[in-house]
């Protein structure tokens, strides 16, 4: 299984935690240059991929390889040409935001000043340059996810995994963020593989979808080919169903009277 | 109870089931067990020593034995245990910050997050168990209704100690944790030993010794151990029959305590809600940490620990107090070191320290990542070797160990009085270093099997799991135990030159061990990133 076409391409990957599937039998095509948006409610197996996907968590079965390469195999190399945005993100707090940027290239094998100079641009780019010298803890949860992506950048990855990107930030936060992924995608051979629960954002963002449910791939292809003729947030409920029981009444509240 | 501090003791009583019945808790709670079982004896061995002194006092009632006795019951206690509590403390307690949003009055919440904090202490059953020892000591001498008294005295010292041990943790947690009180702190405390040693050299052709003898003259220094002075002065009366006049010192001793609490709780409010800013902003230029590493993944990684432990409050408060520890070290044993005794007798404060400077930074070595929280994922994210991330982590730990053992020798040399032999530095400067490689190497395999995330807040969150504290007594002994061969044998031949010839090899053996065991934990943390990555960033896959 190597198509030089595709930058994610897995056989028959699943995950079991404690004998229970998160993930089953997972086979995925992300096409090389594809802004992938990788759905599904919650639960469904999309950080569990995600993790499989970056090295952070191992198969149980399966296999998996990145920009051409085996995972199990060359997970080092592999690690070099991609960045990662993961969900719970990946920052040293007690770090300031310039030094955790410059260090985060470093660690990628940049020399120190060219670090230090692409740390210094993103931090413009990411409207955080006035922050930089802050430690990272001080940070609110959206100049993090700022900070996450400009780490995820920092080495000029070949390919971009993201996990909930646009999750607890702001509108124009979101707007300014969707901006550059398009402008990375529209202006070099950049791969984006996105997790998000915004589907009205991912709708306006990707190229091609995969839905996920109950770790199992029910739908992947082009935007075009997967939405057909209707709206991608409908296609996802139509697919994924709305099975959750009606609420109960909650007449208490509202009710001034409390403490039964 | 209100039903608000009910839901909160319920709160504290599931999290507590569901650590022992959660994965891996069944050995932290036979760790927990074997824990006590060892404090238990040691107690009741400590309880008894304690105990027959105050039998002594007490029947003594008035005179040089009684009143020496109550000073020595109160000041050793409390000397031991508020250095016990400031050094290597690892209770859990409640962190006020989490609690700020509950219709609770914090000030509960803080007096809860204490007692919980002492509950959950093994060393607890130690204090508890000498405090014990006291009572039952004072009522074989002299029976009676007095020792209700008594008893209302010890549990008024035990709250006072405890509280002024929260006091000196929130006053160093909040001084060191703002840079610039920081910065002022450290260049006033070295402006004032600059201006100490200048004194002692222009008025003495003794400098090292004078500051030794003049320390003792400084009889009102012992109204800054308050917990124990006002005990000690209401223990005299009571042990002398003079009910009524003890009351003064119990009145004394309730106020202080309250107002002691109310500064502490005070502090810690005042932390807990500006704990959205840690008023620390780093330096945007080059500093002297990173100078050094200019390049490289190494380089970065090492920057990164430097930085890390730098801005880590236990970190300042250990690199604060090993001194201080030290100092009491020297003034209190080596006068009663005869200067007939050998050679390497003479040298063991010294060595001591080197020691010490480990056992001050063990919860960095049994954990070591876990005050990176979500930032450990990006060590398996990155293409970089795990070896290097644990190598980086040692050589920062061993440096600073290094730099809190030369901060202790130097004061060593300011206070003793030059009983040590003149090799005794080298000599313990070898022994820190041959047992660097041990301690981390061993350190790292229990950081990696046993993970916890740890807090910043030190006042308020243990470092090390149960079983990791007790693998890492067991660690600590051990290594002394082999490390005491070359001691031994060098007191017997009465030869430093074996010690020091001793402590290298092993040394030396240390190291190859650290250069061969890397890789293997390496291989052994990439194996186990799904258990470790959860405990560590508290990760829902």
């Amino acid at each position: 299984m190597t198509d030089p076409l595709l930058a994610v391409e897995t056989r028959g990957l699943s995950r079991l935690f404690d004998g229970k599937p998160a993930v089953v039998s997972l086979d995925l095509r992300v096409p090389a240059g594809a802004f992938y948006g990788f759905l599904g409610p919650n639960g469904a197996g999309k950080s569990t991929t995600m993790k499989m996907l970056t090295g952070l968590l191992r198969p149980t079965s399966g296999e998996a390889r990145v920009l051409g390469a085996d995972l199990s195999r060359e997970g080092l190399s592999v690690k070099g040409r991609i960045g990662v945005v993961p969900d719970g993100l990946a920052l040293f707090e007690r770090l300031s935001g310039a030094e955790m940027l410059r260090i985060q290239g470093q660690l990628y094998g940049l020399d120190r000043a060219v670090a230090a100079r692409r740390a210094a641009e993103l931090l413009e780019a990411m409207e955080l340059a006035a922050e930089g010298g802050k430690l990272v803890q001080d940070y609110s949860h959206g100049m993090k996810k700022k900070l996450a992506l400009a780490c995820a950048l920092i080495h000029g990855p070949e390919l971009l995994f993201l996990d909930e990107p646009f999750e607890g930030i702001d509108a124009v936060a979101v707007s300014g963020i969707r901006r550059m992924l398009q402008d990375l995608v529209a202006r070099r051979s950049l791969t984006i593989f996105l997790t998000s629960h915004v589907l009205e954002v991912v709708e306006r963002l990707v190229t091609h979808v995969g839905i996920i449910h109950r770790g199992e791939l029910i739908a992947q292809g082009s935007l075009e080919e997967v939405r057909a003729t209707g709206s991608l947030e409908e296609t996802f409920i139509r697919l994924v169903g709305d099975e959750r029981p009606a609420g109960p009444g909650l007449s208490w509240l509202g009710a001034r009277e409390s403490g039964e | 109870m209100t039903t608000e501090l009910r839901a909160l003791v319920e709160l504290r009583a599931r999290l507590l089931w569901r650590r022992f019945t959660s994965r891996g808790g069944i050995v932290e709670g036979v760790a927990s067990v074997v824990l006590l079982a060892i404090a238990v004896p040691i107690g009741i061995g400590f309880a008894v020593a304690i105990g027959f002194g105050a039998f002594q006092a007490v029947r003594a009632g008035t005179g040089l034995r009684a009143d020496v006795g109550a000073a020595a019951i109160f000041f050793g206690l409390w000397q031991t245990w508020t250095a016990v509590s400031l050094t290597l403390n690892d209770r859990e307690g409640l962190d006020l910050r989490r609690f700020l949003v509950f219709p609770v009055p914090p000030g509960k919440v803080y007096a809860m997050g204490l007692l919980t904090g002492i509950v959950g202490d093994p060393m607890g059953v130690v204090w508890g168990a000498m405090l014990g020892g006291v009572l039952v000591g004072a009522a074989v001498a002299r029976p009676g209704p007095w020792l209700v008294l008594l008893l209302l005295l010890l549990v008024l010292f035990a709250a006072a100690t405890i509280i002024l041990v929260a006091l000196v943790q929130e006053v160093l947690s909040a001084v060191l944790t703002t840079r610039r009180i920081r910065e002022w702190a450290m260049l006033g405390s070295v402006g004032v030993s600059v201006g100490v040693l200048a004194l002692l050299l222009w008025s003495s052709d003794r400098p090292f010794r004078a500051a030794a003898d003049l320390l003792p003259t400084l009889k009102v220094v012992q109204w800054i151990a308050w917990p124990a002075a006002l005990s000690a002065a209401a223990a005299r009366d009571l042990f002398a029959g003079r009910a009524l006049a003890s009351l003064p010192w119990f009145a004394a001793l309730a106020l202080a305590t309250a107002l002691t609490g109310w500064i502490s709780f005070r502090i810690a409010i005042w932390q807990a809600r500006g704990a959205g800013s840690s008023g620390e902003v780093a330096s945007s230029g080059p500093s002297p940490v990173g100078l050094g590493f200019r390049g490289g993944r190494f380089g970065a990684l090492v920057e990164k620990e430097a930085r890390y432990l730098f801005r880590q409050p236990l970190a300042r408060v250990d690199a604060f107090l090993a001194p201080v520890i030290m100092a009491f070290v020297t003034l209190k044993l080596e006068p009663r070191i005869p200067a007939e005794a050998g050679e390497v007798i003479r040298a063991l404060p010294l060595f001591g320290a080197a020691v010490y400077a480990h056992l001050l930074l063990q919860a960095f070595w049994l954990n070591a990542f876990g005050w990176e929280r979500g930032g450990v994922r990006a060590y398996f994210l990155a293409p970089i070797d795990l070896g290097a991330v644990l190598r980086a982590k040692a050589l920062v730990l061993y440096l600073f160990s290094l730099l809190l053992f030369l901060a202790s020798a130097a004061v060593m040399a300011a206070l003793g009085k030059g009983t040590a032999p003149g090799w005794a530095f080298g000599g313990a400067l070898v022994l820190h270093a041959a047992m660097a490689p041990w301690l981390l190497l061993s350190g790292n395999l229990v950081s990696i099997l046993r993970p916890k995330a740890a807090s910043f807040a030190i006042q308020r969150s243990s470092a090390v799991s149960a079983f990791s504290g007790l693998i890492g007594m067991g660690i600590i002994s051990a290594s002394m135990a082999l490390f005491a061969v070359p001691a031994l044998l060098a007191l017997r031949a009465e030869s430093p030159a074996t010690l020091v010839a001793g402590w290298g090899f092993l040394g030396l053996l240390g190291a190859w061990a650290f250069r061969k065991g890397i890789p293997r934990e390496a291989r052994l943390l990439a194996d186990r990133r799904d258990e470790f990555l959860p405990a560590i960033c508290g990760d829902d896959t």
